[in-house]
């Protein structure tokens, strides 16, 4: 059992219902359990490096600390709500503190199921599970795969947009205004031509014979097997199992649709 | 949905929805440096970016649909070039197209005009609102700051996405690269008229 060679559909699905379940909980003991859970789940079933876990865990954890201490700041105060420090405008109380470290703690939570996806998943397949499980409509799929070949097409056209304006002496910008007229100056342009190339590559498309029709063959097949389905249950059986010790430890907190 | 869609408008789609699946992952740098300055509340400011692409795909193309089908590209562009976010981030693409396509919904795609737009762009901020404020768990945070998230981001909808949006596309219909789109059309019938009167 692989996380890189399971179905991307099903473990797109299997995340984005661990997420939402995730999201009713509202105490700080579910996201930590779950965060600890599927990190280990991640190590234990994916192949992926830590260095690269680190590189892109590292600006979630800046959110969840942009989290606690906006909701610090700024705290629901309901009724009844011990006051453990008051200074100028700032009242944290304790029921707010738990509050906003639940906060925190669920962004890190969400962070750790979404690096489970994005670090053991490569891109074109996902398209072509979502193509071939999902019936997202081949139309859409190939589109999306023919705009995303354009990406380095458009950054060389950057490069030379950038070059035919320094020739020209253009390129030189000193107030924040200049910058901004700058911006459009290379964004107007490199639409322009991508939409030109798009249009090139649509009738290249249907010239060979692409009618975007669903009943079609794939060069390459993505499979669903019992072992996708047992991740689903696996990641929803770590919210579960988190949710109970927190209410065993007499933590747990549901959303109740506070407005 | 797809039924009266040329190749043509849903390659073109995606293609505006893979430059704006970039342009949105750096505009989450410059979200992270607001956010670190004014806390949550700095997402809100620059919200309206993010919902930039449901508004030109629908006043280009004008078809039902541009609007959702653009930003869900977009989202899942962003997921795609590993955008460590991952798959939430396509069902928020799918809300916010959502909120604009209602706007557009409701004058039954017909009227394409600036209050259509600043109206969709506005949509989207309701939608991802909503949706945030569920995900986001915003119910820890006090009711007067949520309420001022709430009109930052709608003031921003309105400007970045929606008068922004229109800006960039009638820029890009006078270079002539959107003559086979209804918007160039528009534009071409538009200077013909001038000319004549001139």
């Amino acid at each position: 059992m692989l996380l890189n060679k399971m179905n991307p559909s099903i473990k797109a699905l299997s995340i984005l219902v661990s997420i939402l379940l995730l999201s009713i909980f509202f105490d700080p003991v579910t996201p930590l359990l779950s965060f600890v859970l599927t990190i280990a789940i991640t190590f234990i079933l994916g192949k992926i490096s830590f260095k690269n876990w680190i590189l892109l865990f590292s600006p979630f954890l800046f959110m969840a600390i942009v989290y606690v201490w906006s909701s610090l700041m700024f705290p629901r105060v309901d009724p009844g709500d011990s006051i453990i420090w008051e200074w100028w405008f700032i009242t944290i109380t304790a029921e707010g503190f738990q509050r906003s470290i639940s906060l925190g703690l669920r962004v890190l939570s969400f962070a750790s199921l979404s690096l489970l996806f994005a670090l053991t998943t490569n891109p074109i397949n996902f398209l072509l599970s979502l193509m071939q499980q999902c019936r997202l409509s081949p139309k859409i799929a190939y589109s999306i795969m023919a705009g995303y070949q354009f990406l380095p097409l458009i950054k060389d056209e950057f490069e030379i947009i950038r070059s035919a304006h320094r020739i020209r002496g253009a390129g030189r910008t000193e107030t924040f205004l200049d910058k901004i007229k700058q911006i459009k100056k290379y964004a107007i342009p490199l639409l322009a031509s991508g939409i030109r190339k798009a249009e090139r590559t649509a009738i290249a498309m249907e010239s060979k014979g692409f009618t975007g029709d669903r009943n079609r063959e794939f060069y390459k097949e993505i499979s669903v097997s019992k072992r996708d389905w047992l991740l689903l249950c696996l990641l929803i059986f770590i919210v579960l199992v988190s949710a109970f010790t927190s209410h065993k430890l007499g933590y747990l907190t549901l959303y109740k649709g506070e407005l | 949905m797809l039924a009266n869609w040329k190749l043509r408008e849903v390659v073109v789609l995606s293609v505006l929805a893979v430059v704006f699946g970039v342009i949105y992952l750096l505009f989450l740098q410059i979200g992270n440096v607001l956010v670190g300055m004014f806390g949550l509340i700095g997402y809100d400011l620059i919200f309206g970016i993010w919902f930039i692409v449901s508004i030109i795909a629908a006043y280009i193309i004008r078809k039902p649909g541009a609007a959702v089908l653009s930003e869900t590209i977009a989202a899942t562009i962003e997921v795609m070039l590993g955008n460590a976010v991952g798959p939430r981030l396509i069902l928020a693409g799918i809300i916010q197209g959502l909120g604009a396509e209602a706007a557009f919904a409701a004058t039954k795609w017909k009227n394409y005009s600036t209050w259509v737009l600043v109206a969709a762009g506005m949509g989207s901020s309701i939608t991802s609102f909503i949706w945030g404020y569920f995900l986001g768990g915003f119910a820890a945070l006090s009711p007067g700051y949520v309420t001022a998230m709430f009109f930052v981001r709608l003031a921003s909808g309105a400007i970045l996405a929606g008068l922004l949006g229109k800006y960039i596309s009638d820029s890009l219909a006078k270079t002539g690269a959107l003559n086979s789109f209804p918007l160039g059309k528009e534009a071409r019938k538009a200077k013909q008229n001038d000319d004549i009167s001139a």
